[in-house]
């Protein structure tokens, strides 16, 4: 079933027979995958399928739950990022993650921004610099560059995610995975997010979930389909959608299903 | 027949029954009543606590001036102020908040954020409960054996601020356990995200956004510290000291021990009326004062997180 090897010839991600258990009820089965560099990755699905287990995967966020069991292996820039002296802190900085609710501390816009870098020991005279910079990256520099030091929930939901999109860019990631950021927003936030995401393609590698298919044949450059914990298909975003190999996956994207 | 009858019986019951459900005040009707009561009961609470404020107010006022406040009680303690009292409620509210207060946020750290849900977990949380529900005079009691005693502290300000400290501890512990437990769970997951460590998320992340619960706690001790007498009584409180303590190893004064001294073994109970309400008024508007503070801390904070 597993179409997840495809010819890459440097993926920048590479998933190995990932399974995964919650307890005893197993959430991700047998998957592959490889992520080139520099490219969006849409993964598609119906709700429960493993789609968000799976990118907490790729930062270890699943890490932090009590009785989750994980096997197989998963490469970022050849480390194995589930081998014996990995730095889980480390790993974080270089993949970030955007949430599907827009999460902003309690603090400042600017203090937001900035939290990373700080913690990480960044030097006081470059912080400016590195605020407004990422602030610029996720296109919110203009709506807030008065305002720096107001409340970061005094911003619109769409304003708060473009400034959690910042925060993140702030740490220097290489890869940025988004697990529907998207879904609680309005129509015209969801397009600057996807605008902006493209934009992003340049610098960084991006993986995305996501519940609405024109956005995933928008701005996604390959697409995975998952169904009940497996990895069904796989591969350039326009093949999946003109031409899927699976049944499931032209059911599931033609609306027959999930 | 008798089985017959019984079921009329019932019969009869159930169609009463219904009858009954079928008078219903109108909604309107219900809802004055509820809000009178819910009125009525808000009004004697309020009221009891304003009459109580009012007498000891009416009784003490006379007797504070800044001699009342500043001087040591002379003549048998029939003259003169409270200043020692004063000082030494002053100094148990430092000494106890100074260790029960980093102590309990790290334990109520430790177990919210690091410890899992195990039996030893689940007995320290049970362990903190019954510590909660001892009754003061059992902690009075420990502390003497302890800290006066064992420890060899005499009876002393550090073996009371001691035994207060253990007395509030499960106070803190909690406030901060609940004050953490509201902490949203994604500003820790993005946080964590950042690649930012837990220890170094729970100190800039989810500590600051807990302090107005902490804070809150923390009052509440405060004014137990301020009113308690048992534990003192054990530990290091004294009868008459025309001196300040001068090292936490000196007996001190405070002023609920004063004041049950005044009014049942002093030597002029009907002389010293004035002195007893003069020292109950001095030692509400601490206990208050103190709640104003963190009333305005807690703002602050708020303002700070929130919009
Ligand atoms: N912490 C957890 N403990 C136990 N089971 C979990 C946990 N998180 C997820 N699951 C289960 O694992 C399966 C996959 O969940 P997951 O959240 O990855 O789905 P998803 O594809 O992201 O769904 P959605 O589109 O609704 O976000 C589901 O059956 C879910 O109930
Ligand atoms: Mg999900």
């Amino acid at each position: 079933m597993t179409e997840g090897i495809q010819n890459v010839s440097k993926p920048q991600i590479k998933v190995e027979n990932l399974n995964l258990w919650y307890g005893e009820k197993q959430a991700l089965k047998n998957v592959s995958m490889n992520i080139p560099k520099n490219s969006i990755t849409a993964l598609i699905g119906p709700s429960g399928c493993g789609k968000s287990t799976f990118i907490r995967c790729l930062n270890r966020m699943n890490d932090l739950i009590n009785n989750c069991k994980i096997e197989g292996k998963v490469t970022i820039e050849s480390d194995n990022i589930y081998g014996p002296d990995v730095d889980v802190v480390d790993l974080r900085k270089s993949v970030g993650m955007v949430f599907q609710k827009p999460n902003p501390f309690p603090m400042s816009i600017y203090d937001n921004v900035a939290y990373g870098p700080r913690i990480h020991g960044a030097n006081r005279k470059d912080l400016d610099g590195i605020v407004e910079q990422a602030l610029h990256s996720a296109a919110i520099w203009d709506e807030v560059s008065d305002r720096l030091k107001s409340p970061a929930l005094s911003l619109s939901g769409g304003q708060q995610q473009r400034l959690c999109i910042a925060r993140t860019l702030a740490v220097k990631p290489k890869i940025i995975l988004f697990d529907e950021p998207t879904s609680a927003l309005d129509p015209i936030s969801t397009l600057r997010i996807e605008d902006l995401t493209m934009n992003l393609k340049k610098d960084y590698t991006i993986v995305i979930v996501t519940h609405n298919m024109q956005q995933a044949a928008r701005i996604s450059d390959y697409t995975g389909f998952f169904l009940m914990g497996e990895l069904i298909e796989f591969g350039q975003t326009k093949q999946i959608f003109q031409n899927p190999r699976e049944k499931s996956t032209e059911d599931y994207i033609t609306g027959r299903f999930g | 027949m008798e089985l017959n009858a019984d079921v009329k019986e019932s019969d009869h019951k159930a169609t009463r029954v219904q009858g009954g459900l079928n008078f219903r005040l109108n909604a309107k009707t219900s809802e004055k009543i509820a809000f009178a009561f819910l009125g009525l009961s808000v009004l004697i609470v309020v009221g009891f606590v304003l009459v109580i404020l009012a007498y000891i107010v009416y009784n003490g006022y006379n007797a504070i001036n800044i001699g009342f406040l500043t001087e040591m009680p002379r003549l048998m303690m029939t003259q003169g102020g409270i200043y020692p009292a004063i000082v030494g409620t002053l100094y148990l509210i430092i000494g106890s908040m100074t260790v029960a207060l980093p102590v309990g946020v790290m334990v109520a750290i430790y177990l919210n954020e690091y410890a899992g849900e195990t039996r030893t977990t689940w007995l320290i949380e049970m362990a903190i409960n019954n510590l909660a529900g001892t009754p003061s005079v059992v902690f009075g009691l420990f502390g003497l054996a302890l800290f006066v005693k064992y420890f060899g502290f005499g009876p002393s300000l550090l073996s009371s601020s001691l035994t207060l400290s253990l007395l509030i501890l499960p106070v803190i512990i909690r406030a901060t356990e609940e004050a953490l437990l509201t902490v949203p769970k994604e500003y820790r997951e993005s946080s964590l995200a950042l690649g930012v460590s837990k220890w170094q998320t729970i100190r800039h992340v989810v500590l600051p956004a807990a302090i107005p619960g902490i804070v809150t706690g923390s009052v509440l001790s405060i004014g137990r510290v301020a009113g308690e007498t048992a534990p003192i009584l054990f530990t290091g409180v004294a009868y008459f000291l025309p001196r300040l303590p001068d090292s936490v190893y000196s007996q001190f004064m405070a002023l609920p021990y004063h004041l049950f001294v005044l009014a049942t073994a002093g030597t002029n109970i009907a002389k010293t009326r004035s002195i007893q309400y003069g020292t109950a008024l001095v030692l509400l508007i601490i206990v208050l004062g103190l709640n104003l503070v963190a009333v305005l801390i807690r703002r602050h904070y708020r303002k700070k997180l929130k919009v």
